[in-house]
């Protein structure tokens, strides 16, 4: 009951509602007027038949006389060709010549008229066919005298009246039948409906991993929830980036503000000397300071992810960026006793956030540094390939292991080879980010020795 | 500092209010205190600061919004901006409210205090002029050239701005995170220490090949260039 009330309600089940009457109105208006005109069409032969009848008749009278007249309506009143007619002679002041009976009409001008009357006027019959239709022509003759050329219409009416019947039964078909089709077609609409409406239910509800039905159809509720769809692995995405950035804080903060905590706490346990209290406080501000970067890096990362205010980005001329880099670096670089070499092609140019793609080159050339021992080298590198932009940070250090390489661009994951060295775990995560954010692909590939890290921008 | 600052700072967390005020009392500063909104803009409207440190999240009237009104009502004085949102387009709007510099929490006290120093000093008559001179170091603006004594120094562009940068606010602490921003437009820190080695290009340029050292590493806080 709920379902077919829903029905009755859908925006399908109307437009069949609406397209079956506006059907059914076209239909009747054309059967109708085929009516009418077959009704007209069989009038106009009817009235044909009965002239040519009565000019016989009255060519006859006129011919010879009265008498000869009376005598061929009789015979004709008893031939079965013109069975179908109704001849009536019939004088002013006598009875009916042929049956005896007077009908009580005459013509209105005394001379020809066609009129459709009862059967009853015109002839004695039984009760029952007094009221059946006849076209009548009437002639009035001389002395008196009027003939009466009468057709029966009883087989007229009854083609006339199956032809109705037909009109309102195709009109009564059309109708149901298109209330069925509307019935079946918003059933549909119903059922898929229900379905999205379900599953939107069950995602309330916290299971983010459900999606919208898809059939191969491929009509527009399949593009819809496909939309919808994509448009939940986003969302699911999202979530799945602030679950993550929640519990590695609960993790990898808890670590750092227990040392302090205990820290503290074992220098209040009993007095000490003032250089003790400064080392203390000045060891735990370093730490706070350690901490904080955790926490920015861990928010930056959080939100390349989330792609927040991507309408308020801008043409970066990655060119002019690089080159920046490539300067701010090349000093570091000599300082360590590396040799920095970098090539970047002119006019590259991107539309995106300047300050997130300079921190994920940046984290790359700092890694680069970080583990290229002194006597090596580190590249960057820029160059234009097919509507790519692709954007090179190449060193000669120690290299990723190739089960290592899809593990590094996890949060506060730091191979063995690297825990020495200083750092959050967090730089290549940041790279990852800022590059999906901006629809980039992060390739690393060994070298032997060293690793290259490739930024991929689809320019088209 | 020649003569005493007359601060306003408007902060409502008492904790972050005397910190700073007691942080600042030490560097020689004077400190007024609002913990509104409101009574910030009357202070700020009513009395004679050098400087001023607004929160962006105040009761009565938020940070930002005191900063449009003070501007409206043509009180142009130097405000820096403290803020627990800190991504780029957060610092934009805070620019962009009529806050001339944005510092975001946590922050070290020293960078507070290195970056009010440069607000400050902007209300007091600077050196005007296309001519920079800090001792016999000489930049020339115009003609991008720099000089110490008869010497003339060659600089890469960057070292150029870098120099005017830290010869504007001479005598002042200028902090890595301020060089970053200012000269390169960074707002973030790279791990690397890159400003340091740029730095140390510098002074081995300017400093290297003459007796008295005008460029000074501060410890903990970051660099400042000074006549000796």
């Amino acid at each position: 009951m709920a379902l077919s009330l829903k029905l009755l309600r859908t925006t399908a089940f109307r437009l069949s509602l609406i397209y079956a009457l506006t059907f059914s109105l076209l239909a009747a208006t054309a059967m109708g007027f085929v009516y009418l005109t077959t009704k007209k069409e069989l009038m106009n032969q009817t009235d044909a038949r009965l002239q040519l009848e009565a000019n016989i008749l009255i060519n006859q009278y006129r011919a010879k006389d009265i008498d000869a007249l009376f005598e061929s309506l009789q015979q004709k009143q008893h031939d079965s060709r013109t069975s179908f007619f109704i001849y009536v002679l019939v004088h002013r002041d006598q009875k009916d010549i042929t049956t005896g009976f007077v009908p009580e009409y005459t013509t209105p001008d005394g001379k020809q008229a066609f009129a459709t009357l009862p059967m009853g006027l015109l002839l004695k019959t039984d009760e029952d066919h007094d009221d059946d239709p006849v076209r009548v022509l009437l002639t009035q003759l001389p002395n008196g005298y009027q003939l009466l050329v009468a057709r029966d219409l009883n087989d007229q009416q009854t083609v006339l009246r199956k032809i109705f019947n037909t009109v309102i039964l195709t009109i009564l078909v059309t109708l149901t039948l298109a209330l069925i089709v509307g019935m079946v077609f918003g059933q549909q609409v119903v059922r898929r409906i229900e379905k999205v409406r379900k599953t939107a239910g069950e995602i309330i509800d916290g299971d983010l991993s459900r999606r919208m039905p898809v059939n191969r159809r491929n009509n527009e509720f399949d593009q819809l929830s496909r939309t919808i769809n994509s448009m939940l692995q986003r969302l699911e995405q999202l979530m799945h980036g602030m679950r993550n950035v929640t519990d590695n804080l609960a993790h990898d903060l808890r670590k750092p503000l227990n040392r302090i905590r205990n820290r503290l706490e074992v220098i209040l346990l009993e007095p000490r000397d003032d250089d003790t209290y400064r080392e203390t406080i000045a060891r735990t501000v370093e730490d706070t300071e350690e901490l904080i970067a955790t926490f920015n890096a861990l928010l930056s990362i959080a939100r390349a992810e989330s792609g927040e205010r991507r309408q308020d980005w801008d043409e970066v001329d990655l060119t002019e960026l690089l080159e920046q880099l490539a300067e701010l670096y090349e000093a570091a670089a000599e300082e360590e006793n590396l040799s920095f070499t970098a090539d970047i092609a002119r006019d590259l140019k991107l539309h995106g956030n300047r300050q997130l793609l300079a921190q994920a080159v940046t984290n790359l050339l700092d890694n680069a540094m970080k583990f290229t021992p002194s006597g090596g080298r580190v590249t960057l590198t820029a160059t234009r390939n097919n509507g790519n932009i692709i954007v090179a940070v190449e060193d000669t250090g120690p290299g990723i292991a190739e089960q290592d390489r899809e593990k590094i661009f996890e949060r506060f994951v730091r191979l063995d080879s690297a825990r020495s060295a200083p750092g959050s775990g967090l730089g290549l995560s940041l790279v990852k980010a800022v590059a999906s954010l901006h629809q980039a692909e992060v390739k690393v590939s060994g070298r032997n020795p060293g690793t290259r890290f490739e930024l991929i921008f689809d320019v088209g | 500092m020649i003569r005493t600052m007359h601060t306003l700072l408007i902060e409502d967390d008492s904790d972050t209010a005397t910190f700073i005020q007691k942080g600042l009392g030490e560097s020689g500063y004077n400190v007024d205190h609002a913990d509104n909104g409101i009574d910030g803009l009357h202070m700020a409207t009513h009395g004679q600061y050098d400087v001023m440190i607004v929160d962006r999240m105040l009761p009565g009237m938020d940070g930002l919004t005191l900063i449009e009104e003070l501007r409206k009502r043509n009180i142009h004085t130097p405000v820096l901006i403290l803020s627990a949102l800190g991504e780029v387009d957060d610092r934009v709007d805070g620019l962009r409210a009529g806050g001339d510099d944005y510092l975001v929490k946590p922050y070290a006290f020293s960078e507070l205090l290195a970056r009010l120093q440069a607000l400050a000093r902007r209300s007091q008559p600077e050196m005007q002029g296309t001519v920079l001179q800090v001792g016999d170091l000489r930049l020339d603006q115009i003609k991008r050239k720099v000089t110490r004594g008869d010497v003339e120094i060659q600089l890469q562009p960057r070292e150029f701005m870098l120099l005017e940068y830290l010869m504007r606010h001479t005598g002042q602490v200028v902090t890595r995170t301020m060089l970053l921003e200012n000269v390169w437009d960074y707002h973030f820190d790279p791990q690397t220490n890159v400003i340091d080695v740029h730095i140390s290009r510098l002074r081995r340029k300017i400093d290297k090949d003459f007796d008295k050292p005008l460029l000074h590493t501060i410890r903990g806080a970051g660099y400042s260039l000074h006549e000796p």
